[in-house]
């Protein structure tokens, strides 16, 4: 088993400004100045207060049964669906990981919406997610390179949450990463404190690649992503 | 300025936002008296709390919320003016307490057992207030019994609850058929990026708000 914390540093991370926006329902287009700058100066604000921190661990020869749809990892059984299990099912090996962006912008979303200024808080909370997002991103191009050296690719990633996977599995994902959990807690209800944070699997293997799929692949039309993607 | 001239200004300010003098918020307003001076020279000349409240911020608000369901405006600057509202409110506060002023109604809302997502939810609870209903914020990760403890205090209030996970969405389906099942009554709306409009029919919920405006459109429907 390689276990990694990773270094990225602040300066490294990269907000959208469009995908502020659209976290909000507009476009660009909708946008006046007035709020740009502010979007624009709460994005500072959010690269100067993140506390990136990513870790991840790979674990070799993971069984995939595809009639129980599960991930066996370490004699820990995933039960992760259908979606997940049979995106994986080429793995020779998977990551599993921890990223976030620390607790300060949250804390910082927080403490303007209990002040009265919801909008400020709402592009703070939204910052939030997004660094978490790219964080994950960049940590996934970190496995990505590392395992392209021994001529393996990367499968997309998943989160508990998603595609059907049950939050509530995140815990036996922490407990597989025990010595390594970024300073990331889990709620009795297995959702992550700071909250800007994400966790995930990622498979590795000489037959796998990353998928430029949006929501096709799975059924779970209640999913946020299935709206924020159509 | 005579009253009217003076509600029609202050409805203006909370239309477009003018939380007060020295907010930079619109900026073709800058400079110029805002909700919060305009409410205290209201309040000053004599004008009643109640015509302040339907004549120049209830009004101001149903614009606002017209124009955010005609997709004029979006959630900023409903923000922004749910905002300017609350600055006038706080004048109007004692006036409330006293009784000579009444709220439309109560609203309690909360995030659902399991999730501790509270931006949506404090969203709603931001403009509902704004559009004059008194709100009552239990929190994030709220479990049944605490619904249920503040229906029985308030059992003449409405109640939203918020969820952003699928998988808290069953926590919602559960906390609609046991509040239900004590208060047959109660009218219940949920919401959150995962809730539907049929999720909600499928749960029993008695309105779903696909946003913020929705919500106050079904509750001042409650009272009209």
């Amino acid at each position: 088993m390689l276990n990694k914390e990773l270094h990225i540093k602040p300066e490294h991370l990269h907000v959208d400004i469009e995908n502020i926006l659209k976290g909000m329902g507009m476009q660009i287009t909708d946008a006046d100045s007035y709020l740009m700058e502010l979007i624009d100066n709460s994005i500072s604000t959010g690269l100067q207060l993140v506390q990136p921190k990513a870790c991840f661990a790979i674990f070799e020869n993971p069984q995939f049964d595809l009639t129980k749809k599960t991930i066996t990892i370490e004699g820990k059984i995933f039960k992760t669906g259908a979606v997940v299990c049979s995106m994986l099912k080429r793995s020779e090996a998977i990551a599993l990981f921890i990223a976030t962006a620390g607790p300060q912008i949250e804390n910082l979303s927080k403490k303007e919406m209990a002040a009265g200024n919801g909008l400020e808080g709402l592009i703070f909370d939204l910052v939030g997610s997004e660094l978490a997002e790219n964080l994950s991103e960049l940590l996934h191009l970190r496995i990505a390179e590392l395992v392209n050296t021994k001529g393996q690719n990367v499968s997309n990633r998943f989160s508990p949450g998603y595609c059907n996977w049950p939050v509530t599995e995140q815990l036996m994902l922490f407990e597989l990463l025990s010595n390594m959990q970024c300073g990331v807690s889990l709620s009795p209800s297995s959702l992550m404190t700071p909250v800007k944070s994400v966790s995930g699997i990622i498979g590795i293997g000489k037959n796998l690649r990353r998928a430029s799929y949006k929501c096709n692949i799975c059924n779970d039309k209640h999913c946020i992503m299935r709206r924020q993607n159509s | 300025m005579d009253s009217a001239e003076l509600l029609k200004k202050l409805s203006e300010c909370v239309e477009m936002g003018k939380v007060n003098k020295d907010a930079p918020f619109p900026p073709a307003m800058k400079g110029m008296d805002g909700a919060d001076e305009l409410t205290r020279q209201a309040l000053e000349m004599g004008i009643k709390p109640i015509e302040i409240l339907n004549d120049a911020l209830i009004a101001a608000m149903e614009k606002v919320g017209e124009k955010f369901s005609q997709k004029k405006i979006f959630v900023p600057q409903m923000l922004i003016s749910a905002k300017a509202m609350n600055a006038s409110m706080e004048h109007l506060k004692p006036f409330f307490q006293s009784g000579e002023v009444k709220r439309k109604g109560k609203f309690i809302i909360g995030t659902v057992a399991g999730d501790l997502h509270d931006i949506g939810k404090n969203l709603v609870a931001m403009i509902v207030e704004g559009a004059g209903w008194e709100v009552i914020d239990l929190g994030v990760d709220v479990k049944t019994p605490k619904f249920l403890q503040a229906i029985a205090e308030h059992p003449e209030a409405i109640v939203g609850l918020s969820a952003l996970l699928t998988t808290t969405m069953q926590s919602m389906k559960n906390t609609v058929n046991e509040i239900h099942a004590q208060y047959p009554n109660i009218k219940l709306i949920v919401g959150g990026a995962p809730v539907t409009d049929a999720f909600s029919k499928e749960i029993g919920a008695n309105a779903y708000a696909h946003d913020p405006q929705s919500a106050v459109s079904y509750l001042n429907a409650q009272v009209a």
